[in-house]
């Protein structure tokens, strides 16, 4: 006979737990499969309800932004060059402008990196002019507020004991805010930028500054990367120049073969790093080394691509994004057909960055969207748009991967976060499981029809809805014809070619 | 640019070869090696024993408990003893998928299932095994000649402890009408019911009463809701649904001339049927009524419900028994069980059975076994003698059979020799009463018998699933608790759509694509197939792999009936009289006209069926093809 004893049953005092007794066994525990299920609808439920990726816009820019300078050794600061030649430096945690240049270049800004010195206070930022065919080297303490460093003396020295809370800092959190007061008075009267909050005096900073060096071009730059320890960076403009940041004169030009192409963007492998890749106007994507100076290798595709990216944690992965609407991964090990194609924007992709996992991307098109990308996957993991946010030009990741930039036509830099319904502020243990179970669900049950449909479902501008059925449809009939054609042909005249090797025409060497 | 090359992992391309070529005669490559072993090269140690570089790189800094060391896992032997147990392997045959990461995916995930069902069951060994290792049930001298249905109640009394002494009672309602019973999940409280009105709920372990209404009006069922606040009372006219102090709170205006009630826990669907045969889902969550279903078989006889898969089981007047769902207007299946109307029904819940096994009783004094997986015919059959009124099962598989004048339990009824009637395991008199209701207590040793004098509540020793489970049936429920429950249970409430005969079809590939015709079907290009059907026209579809991938139940019979359900589908076509060519020289040769055409016809038909002799006769062999230089000259 059953006899249970209260003892082991009930609470052995008032403030207790109530004990529990678990029996696994599956008969007494029957529909575990449809419960599962529905908590899965509930967990994506959920996860659609929080989904709100908008943090904010920066502006301040009178053009259009059209390129974005991240420091990848900071979190809070990046750069945005318009198209009137403004660049401007945005704090992400302040959201507000740090400081402002307003006639860096004389047209549109092509391009802009940062310094590749340890220190926060050393790093410098190098903009690159698309018509006036200028690079200047801008150097400010603005660019780090609430440092104790001090520019007058020893800008160059090898310095001892001037940065004392570097490298912690990243932006300008709550330590930068409570610094000493003399600090405080020392850098309004000297500098007016950074921390201030003063826009006048800001602005007067930026408009007095002077570039430290300026380099000329007869051409006009697209793009600019820098090396990622020493002091050398790669400019795009109608070669490859590889430039030293103490000499005037580039230090080699690279070239495939002969050549005239413009070259578009040129991006510095992260762990070979002199390796550099670029892609041009005739279609193109090559290889330099620039230890040999020589270019490796070069492939010709369908369509131009508009920028490139390397994986920082798989060394021979890189990214781009094509004028085709297509974004395409290749293992320059195997440059014939790419690794992966990924398709969604209805509208040229201008500009990509990886995630500092490796895992996922960013990429922002003329169509007005951003999409976030899994590597493994060939559709978007989801797509961020307003109203407000016309063609972007360019996005990228935060050091941090938890939120995405992007820079458009709008004269806005937009804040998004890279995962739409995740909670920002401190989680509790508790909550954090509670977040991670739901996860796991969801990611268990996402072939099912019911949680798929509400986990995959974007509500996208109409434009862009009717501009994705109506590719849809056209490439649809184009491929029905290409069937019948193949119906009507004699057996195995034409044989169907796989979309990935569609994509490159030739490999050169 | 080599160096990155060498110095990245494996590539998996189709132009291996080619690559390792260069690799090979290239300069820098020499260099490589010298750094030492890249990432996925093995290291030889002295003792013999290799290394993984990259597997075994974190090793140096980091300890992994020594309750997850690979000698120490959970293993197939079950013996829970670690040393010199084997590692799990997974038996799937994914030769045929040509992907390797799928192929390493499903690999993966094939394991973990294994692991996770071997650890549930040790974990549920080690928490849930019973102290003297048997079931609980009465043990008699069989040598001796001595029988467990020999034994009466009062014994059993006097041998058990004094706590369990107090939970045989009898309640006596004289002249009240027989008594309906209904316990709850988990078997604290009782709802009772008198065919003349009298309605009375309480916690029958305490000793408190909740609420006692007197309905004047006849009352043909009783069944509580998701907890012990609410039960529904099959009245005269309708469904009404009361609080625990007896409040009335709703009267279910579409529920006419109910007979019998069940409740879907799971669901939050009430379920009832009346003497027009109408099967009535209503949902008590939200109110909604969600589909009447008319049976076209009249009043029902008996009704239940599969607890392991919300299908209701009705036993009808002609002796058919029938299944149901919300999802179908017409029974999933539906049987003759009796030679007469089907009076009881039962479904087994315990843990071998889980639903399998059902049992019915009808007015033909036969109780009948079936198996839900092979309906063709019953398990196990027997004649009863007194005629039966009520079946019951208990959480361990015991069945009771209840009819005039007694009750009979019996156990291990899917066991033993088949064809012979069973011997009950414990025989209950009552003299001179009929049970109109018998049900067993949830995780008690307990059946409780409603009859014309009241209730009475026995012990059957051995009956009740010992080992409940707090967070699903939670004996010794606070407050707090329950609140808790109730708002979980309604959070995870199952759509009603998901209630098949089929518990585990979720997550599994619907082939079909609805709403298509076969003009359509036939239209669509290689390209505009599903993934499965280009996969089978390649011939890479591998059916079975995927049933099997699916479905994670370890039962093989279940395995082997899919499969010969898959084969007799396979349809041999024939040609028959509906062809082009026979049908025009049909048409023709009726209007008896002799034209040019019909004469070219008829030669073109000759000569093909001429053909096709020769090419059967090559290929039985009559014929030998000639295959020389002469074979042009036929």
């Amino acid at each position: 006979m059953i006899s249970r004893s209260l003892d082991d049953h009930l609470p052995s005092s008032s403030t207790a737990p109530h004990p529990l007794q678990r029996n696994l066994a599956p008969h007494l525990h029957p529909f575990q499969k449809p419960r599962e299920y529905a908590r899965a609808m509930t967990a994506v439920k959920i996860d659609r309800m929080f989904a709100k990726p908008f943090v904010d816009a920066l502006g301040g820019h009178q053009d259009g932004v059209y390129c974005l300078g991240k420091d990848s050794r900071r979190v809070g600061v990046v750069a945005g060059g318009g198209g009137d030649g403004e660049v401007i430096v945005h704090s992400l945690t302040l959201r507000r402008p740090l400081l402002k240049i307003p006639n860096a270049h004389k047209g549109m800004v092509g391009g802009i990196c940062w310094t590749s010195e340890r220190q926060d206070g050393r790093r410098s930022m190098i903009t690159a002019g698309k018509l006036d065919g200028n690079l200047k080297l801008w150097k400010s303490s603005a660019f780090t507020p609430g440092q104790k460093s001090n520019f007058n003396g020893s800008e160059f020295a090898s310095g001892s004991g001037i940065q004392e809370n570097l490298d912690s800092t990243g932006a300008i959190g709550e330590n930068g805010l409570n610094f000493d007061e003399d600090d405080n008075e020392e850098i309004d009267e000297e500098e007016g930028g950074g921390l201030n909050i003063d826009s006048k005096v800001r602005d007067e900073l930026g408009e007095k500054l002077e570039p430290n060096m300026i380099w000329t071009n007869k051409n006009g730059f697209n793009g600019i990367d820098h090396h990622r320890t020493d002091g050398v960076f790669a400019t795009a403009s109608n070669t490859v120049q590889i430039w030293d940041e103490n000499r005037s004169a580039p230090l080699s030009n690279l070239q495939f073969g002969s050549s005239l192409e413009t070259v578009n963007k040129v991006k510095f492998n992260q762990s070979e790093t002199s390796v550099l890749a670029s892609v041009g106007n005739d279609r193109t994507m090559c290889l330099y080394d620039i230890r040999t100076g020589k270019a490796e290798r070069r492939i010709v595709m369908q369509f131009v691509s508009n920028a490139i990216s390397w994986c920082p944690t798989l060394p021979t992965m890189m990214l781009l994004t094509s004028e085709d609407h297509n974004l395409y991964t290749f293992d320059i090990r195997n440059l014939n057909s790419p690794n992966q194609i990924y398709k969604g924007h209805v509208g040229g992709v201008m500009g990509c960055d990886w995630s500092p996992t490796g895992e996922e991307f960013v990429s922002g098109s003329y169509d007005r969207t951003v999409r976030l990308w899994n590597r493994e996957t060939g559709k978007s993991r989801d797509v961020y748009h307003t109203k407000r946010m016309q063609r972007v030009f360019d996005v990228t990741y935060t050091p941090t991967a938890d939120f995405v930039l992007s820079a458009s036509d709008d004269g806005n830099v937009r804040i998004w976060k890279s995962n739409a319904s995740k909670k920002l502020g401190p989680v509790s243990t508790k909550e954090r499981q509670a977040i991670e179970h739901r996860q796991k669900l969801i990611e268990r049950y996402s072939t099912e029809k019911g949680v798929k449909s509400i986990k995959d479902r974007r509500h996208v501008p109409q434009s862009i809805h009717n501009a994705t059925k109506l590719k849809r449809d056209m490439i649809e009939s184009r491929k029905v014809k290409e069937d019948r054609r193949r119906d009507h042909s004699r057996a195995g005249r034409e044989k169907p070619k796989a979309e990935r090797k569609k994509a490159v025409i030739v490999e050169q060497k | 640019m080599d160096a990155l090359l060498a110095s990245a992992g494996p590539l998996i391309s189709n132009n291996k070869k080619n690559y390792k070529g260069k690799t090979s005669s290239s300069s820098s490559s020499n260099y490589i090696k010298k750094q030492g072993p890249t990432s996925h090269q093995t290291i030889t140690r002295k003792d013999g024993t290799k290394i993984d570089p990259s597997l075994d790189s974190i090793l140096g800094n980091t300890r992994i408990p020594s309750s997850f060391h690979q000698s120490n896992l959970a293993t197939g032997s079950g013996s829970g003893s670690g040393s010199g147990s084997k590692p799990l392997i997974s038996d799937l045959d994914l030769s045929k998928i040509k992907d390797k990461k799928l192929r390493s995916k499903l690999t993966r995930q094939d394991l973990n299932n294994k692991q996770l069902i071997l650890e549930r069951n040790q974990v549920n060994d080690w928490i849930n095994k019973s102290i003297s290792g048997s079931k609980g049930e009465i043990e008699v001298e069989e040598e001796l000649g001595e029988k467990t249905w020999r034994i009466k109640q009062n014994e059993i009394q006097n041998f058990i402890g004094t706590s369990n002494k107090s939970k045989k009672f009898d309640l006596k309602f004289e002249g009240m009408g027989s008594y309906k019973i209904d316990y709850t999940k988990n078997g604290r409280h009782l709802a009772i019911a008198s065919s003349s009105g009298h309605v009375a709920t309480f916690d029958w372990q305490a000793g408190k009463l909740h609420s006692e209404i007197q309905l004047k009006e006849s009352v043909r069922d009783i069944k509580f809701l998701h907890s012990e606040d609410f039960y529904a009372v099959a009245q005269k006219r309708y469904v009404f649904i009361y609080d625990q102090n007896g409040v009335e709170l709703h009267k279910l205006k579409q529920h006419i001339d109910p007979t019998h009630m069940e409740f879907l826990p799971y669901h939050y669907l009430l379920t009832t049927v009346g003497h027009a045969g109408y099967l009535k889902y209503h949902d008590t969550s939200t109110g909604v009524m969600l589909t009447q279903i008319p049976t076209h078989l009249g009043s029902p006889h008996s009704m239940a419900q599969n607890p392991h898969s919300a299908i209701i089981h009705l036993g009808h007047a002609n002796g058919t028994m029938s299944l149901w769902s919300p999802n179908m207007t017409t029974p999933h299946v539906k049987l003759l069980a009796h030679r007469g109307p089907v009076n009881g029904i039962a479904v087994d819940p315990s843990e071998g059975s889980a639903g399998r096994y059902v049992a019915t009783s009808g007015m033909d004094g036969m109780v009948k076994i079936w198996d839900g997986r092979m309906w063709g015919k019953e398990v196990r059959q027997w004649h009863v003698r007194n005629q039966i009124t009520n079946l019951a099962y208990s959480g361990m598989g015991m069945l009771s059979v209840g009819g005039k004048s007694g009750v009979t339990i019996y156990k291990d009824l899917q066991e033993g020799n088949l064809n012979n009637t069973p011997t009950p395991y414990l025989t209950l008199p009552l003299p001179s009463l009929t049970c109109s209701s018998i049900k067993f207590c949830p995780f008690e040793d307990l059946l409780c018998i409603g009859h014309e004098k009241g209730i009475s509540s026995l012990l059957i020793p051995g009956s009740g699933e010992p080992n409940f489970d707090s967070n699903e049936a939670d004996l010794y429920e606070t407050y707090s608790r329950k609140r808790e429950r109730d708002v979980r249970g309604l959070l995870d409430k199952i759509k009603p759509e998901l209630i098949t005969l089929d518990t585990d079809f979720l997550g599994k590939i619907n082939e079909s694509r609805g709403g298509e015709t076969f003009e359509e079907r036939n239209k669509r290009s290689f390209r505009q197939l599903g993934r499965l059907e280009r996969l089978r026209i390649n011939g890479k579809a591998d059916e079975n792999e995927i049933n099997q991938l699916e479905s994670e139940n370890e039962n093989e019979n279940e395995n082997e009936l899919k499969q010969n359900t898959k084969e007799e589908k396979i349809k041999r076509k024939m040609k028959g009289k509906g062809g082009s060519t026979s049908r025009y020289l049909r048409k023709k040769q009726k209007k008896n006209i002799i034209d040019n055409s019909l004469l070219t016809m008829k030669a073109k038909v000759s000569a093909q069926r001429k053909a096709e002799e020769t090419k059967r006769k090559i290929a039985s062999g009559e014929i030998i093809k000639e295959t020389g230089a002469l074979a042009r000259f036929g």
